[in-house]
């Protein structure tokens, strides 16, 4: 099959989506595979260069999942996230991002349903959009002579 | 040494003919994005009237990323993991037109860098040596030169295969080098003539409202650590911001951080421009800083330009006058002050 | 109409009033340049020193850059972005407001050296100024030219000309602010296509030498370690790759979300001319929008990234 499969990169709460993936995952709930997970103390540990970084190192999309407003472990981690994001979405749509590309979701571990659910959304979305190449760095161009 | 004219309606034909047929890449300032940069460019672009390019030459054989080597990682060849050099066979040789008699000392001081008894660079070499290059001579030096207050002269011939300086909307040039003269030698465009008395009665004109020459008797006496231990550094320092502009702009600035990147098909490994005003340029890996603050950092810049180079390349100073760093300065370093407060 | 002399009179006086009743071990302000169309910050220790302090509307750098990294206690000779940007420095605890004195002059706006040459490009010996006017000379012509006419970017916007409330005295006639940037271009903007939006920002950079001084020069950018100059991990690669140099600008101008005071510092400090307040004024009016916040007003305001409300809306977190 040609079609294009996304790689995607998942920042998940220790405390919520991540709880969510497993719950999914025991539940037997399927979905794709197309997203590699790191786990966050709390999405408010997210530096929002992991996400450049993840798009510069050839990721065509990136999502990142923490607790419901109000829910957050630490009190207030996720509304602290919150309005970073609200900034960085604005900035990388601005700058020609594909609005498919980033996904933001609040997912408690209880909401595997959810999580099936938003997690075939995004790949969708990201599939979409098709390969990343505006926001990748461009592969080495080693320059070296054909050798057999 | 052969002295010639080239007509104005002849220009085109002459910058052409520069190229031997396409053999050599052609540099000369042309614009890019609103600036003036000494490019490879199309013979037709390229502009006589102008103060200086907005950066140094040095770009041409130093560029700001240069790769260095490379190497796969396809086990089905027969020579994977094996680092290989690049660029240094088929470069295609330059010839660079309109260099400023400055920059062309500045390359001098940036050759005697790459190439001296100790050591050669062979990237370097494999552009320098096989580049001709022809100066265009300053009538008009701006507000902030002072080439002649470090030993050059807007008419210097250091550094050049063959000087021209324009003329009634064309150009005259004379041979400094037997290869440029062997160079030029039945260019198209070109008419024999003799113009050394012209060129010496303008060279005068130019230099009767330059700057004299900046004193750095003392300096060049003194002991490096009696000039490392003046109090003034620390009155410039207050205002240094270590933006390293300077450096990037500087003509004999050469230094490079030597980076490695890979992903899964190789490796490569290239140099980009460093500068001595960053923190990292001096950081360990155990995080130990011997130049912990912009005090130390600038002093540094100042210290190389002018003492250090003088000491390493025979009392040539690393400054060559250009005037960039102090135009571009965002608050206002002038190197000849600093030079001043050295000195005295 | 201020006259340029008086202002410079006015500014000594109190610079020296300041040191010797021991208010300031030090006043920060400009001093001539030594070439046409510079000033170079000045560091006044001494009468001597203070006598050299000016006005220029070629002032180039936020003089509030410097103020992080000094020990003891400063006077500044402020311009509303200055006042606004060591405001912001004492809300983010940088210095401490017992330390701070600030010398508010009323500012009428400062001259982009670009514009100028642009309209002038006979080079120029001398350069004299008054509070509206830009006198040039060279070789043989002089002419001039109405400041208004030349002003930097970030000054045809300024809503923040006299800095008026914050400063612990108050120089020169204060200057009326101005209607707020629309962002009228960057609207514009938005309704473009995704190419389109991308190549203009990325053209923005392209030029870009990572010199860093856009950062050097920044009164906010003072983290001990920037993140460029992270190694484990590197974050950025060294080479002018261009996604490397565009998420710098992007991440530079995330840092100072919300935090920008729109001084130009950053413009005025790059070699290479580039509009980096692009940047900065895409995060600017997001944050006005969503928090209605100007940073560096009042010694109590929140940064709106150091706080939150429950109900902050951000309709596409699924």
């Amino acid at each position: 099959m040609s079609e294009f499969e996304p790689k995607i990169v998942a920042f998940f709460c220790n405390w919520c989506t991540y709880g969510a993936a497993d719950l999914a995952g025991v539940s037997r709930l399927d979905y794709p595979p197309n997203f590699r997970v790191v786990r966050l103390p709390c999405t408010g540990r997210l530096n929002p260069k992991y996400i450049l970084e993840a798009f510069k190192r050839g990721a065509d999309g990136v999502w990142i999942s923490g607790c419901h407003p109000g829910d957050c472990h630490y009190i207030a981690g996720n509304y602290h996230a919150r309005r970073k994001f609200m900034l960085l979405h604005h900035m990388l749509e601005a700058v020609g991002l594909e609005p498919g590309r980033l996904h933001f979701s609040w997912i408690s571990s209880a909401e595997a349903n959810k999580f099936q659910e938003i997690a075939r959304e995004v790949v969708e979305k990201v599939r979409a959009c098709g390969p990343n190449v505006n926001f990748r760095k461009a592969e080495l161009d080693l320059g070296l002579p054909e050798v057999a | 040494m052969a002295e010639y004219i080239v007509k104005e309606n002849a220009l085109k034909d002459f910058f052409k003919a520069l190229t031997e047929g396409g053999k050599r890449r052609f540099l000369a300032p042309a614009e890019v994005s609103g600036k003036l940069q000494m490019i490879e460019t199309d013979p037709e672009k390229v502009s006589l009237d102008f103060g200086n390019t907005h950066q140094s030459p040095k770009s041409a054989f130093f560029p700001q990323t240069e790769k260095l080597m490379a190497f796969h990682k396809d086990t089905a060849k027969s020579d994977p993991f094996v680092y290989k050099p690049l660029g240094l066979d088929e470069t295609a040789p330059m010839v660079l037109f309109g260099l400023r008699p400055c920059d062309a000392r500045g390359l001098v001081v940036c050759d005697r860098v790459f190439q001296n008894n100790r050591f050669t660079d062979p990237y370097w070499k494999s552009k320098y040596e096989s580049a001709v290059k022809i100066g265009l001579a300053c009538h008009d030096p701006r507000p902030a030169c002072f080439c002649t207050a470090v030993g050059g002269s807007p008419f210097g011939e250091a550094g050049l295969d063959a000087i021209a300086f324009v003329r009634d909307g064309g150009l005259a040039l004379k041979t400094l080098s037997a290869e440029g003269g062997e160079f030029l030698k039945g260019l198209s465009g070109l008419e024999s003539a003799e113009i050394g008395a012209e060129l010496a009665e303008k060279k005068q004109a130019a230099e009767a409202g330059m700057p004299g020459p900046l004193d750095q008797s003392k300096v060049a006496g003194a002991a490096v650590m009696e000039i490392y231990n003046q109090p003034h550094w620390k009155d410039t320092a207050d205002r240094c911001l270590n933006c390293g502009t300077c450096t990037f702009v500087c003509p004999t600035c050469h230094c490079f951080d030597i980076q490695d990147e890979q992903n899964e098909k190789g490796g490569l490994r290239m140099r980009n421009w460093d500068t001595c005003m960053s923190w990292l340029y001096t950081v360990h890996g155990t995080g130990h800083n011997p130049r912990p603050t912009k005090t130390e950092r600038m002093r540094q810049r100042f210290m190389h330009k002018l003492k250090y180079i003088p000491m390493k390349q025979d009392g040539a100073c690393g400054c060559i006058g250009c005037g960039r760093c102090v135009t571009l300065c965002p608050v206002n370093i002038d190197i000849r002050e600093v030079a001043r407060q050295m000195n005295g | 109409m201020t006259s340029l002399p008086d202002l410079n009179q006015k500014i000594q006086s109190a610079a020296k009033r300041l040191l010797a009743e021991g208010k300031a071990e030090v006043v920060i302000g400009c001093r001539q340049g030594t070439t046409p169309m510079t000033v170079a910050p000045i560091f006044c220790r001494t009468e001597d020193d203070c006598n050299q302090l000016i006005w220029s509307n070629f002032a180039k750098i936020n003089l509030a850059t410097y103020l992080p990294k000094y020990p003891g206690k400063v006077a500044i000779i402020a311009k509303g972005c200055d006042a606004r940007s060591a405001v912001g420095q004492v809300v983010e605890k940088q210095i401490e407001r017992e330390n701070l004195y600030i010398v508010g002059v009323a500012c009428g706006g400062l001259v982009d050296v670009e514009q100028i040459q642009a309209r002038e490009p006979r080079p120029i010996r001398a350069a004299e100024e008054d509070w509206a006017t830009i006198k040039l000379s060279g070789d043989g012509w002089s002419s001039s030219l109405p400041k208004e006419d030349v002003l930097r970017r970030n000054c045809k916007t300024c809503v923040s000309r006299t800095p008026e409330g914050v400063a612990d005295e108050l120089i020169g006639e204060p200057t009326e602010a101005l209607p707020a940037d629309d962002y009228a271009d960057l609207k514009a903007l938005a309704g473009q296509s995704l190419e389109e939006k991308m190549a203009y920002f990325k053209g923005l950079v392209k030029n870009c030498l990572r010199c860093y001084a856009c950062r050097n020069a920044c009164p906010l950018c003072y983290c001990p370690v920037c993140f460029v100059d992270e190694t484990r991990p590197q974050w950025l690669g060294k080479s002018q790759d261009e996604m490397d140099t565009f998420t710098f600008h992007l991440l530079r101008a995330f840092h100072c979300s919300g935090r920008c005071t729109s001084c130009g510092g950053c413009e005025a400090a790059c070699p290479m001319d580039i509009k980096l307040r692009e940047f900065n004024r895409l995060l600017d009016e997001e944050v006005q929008k969503d928090w209605n916040y100007l940073p560096g007003l009042s010694w109590d305001q929140t940064p709106p990234l150091t706080t939150y409300r429950p109900d902050d809306e951000a309709d596409f977190i699924k």
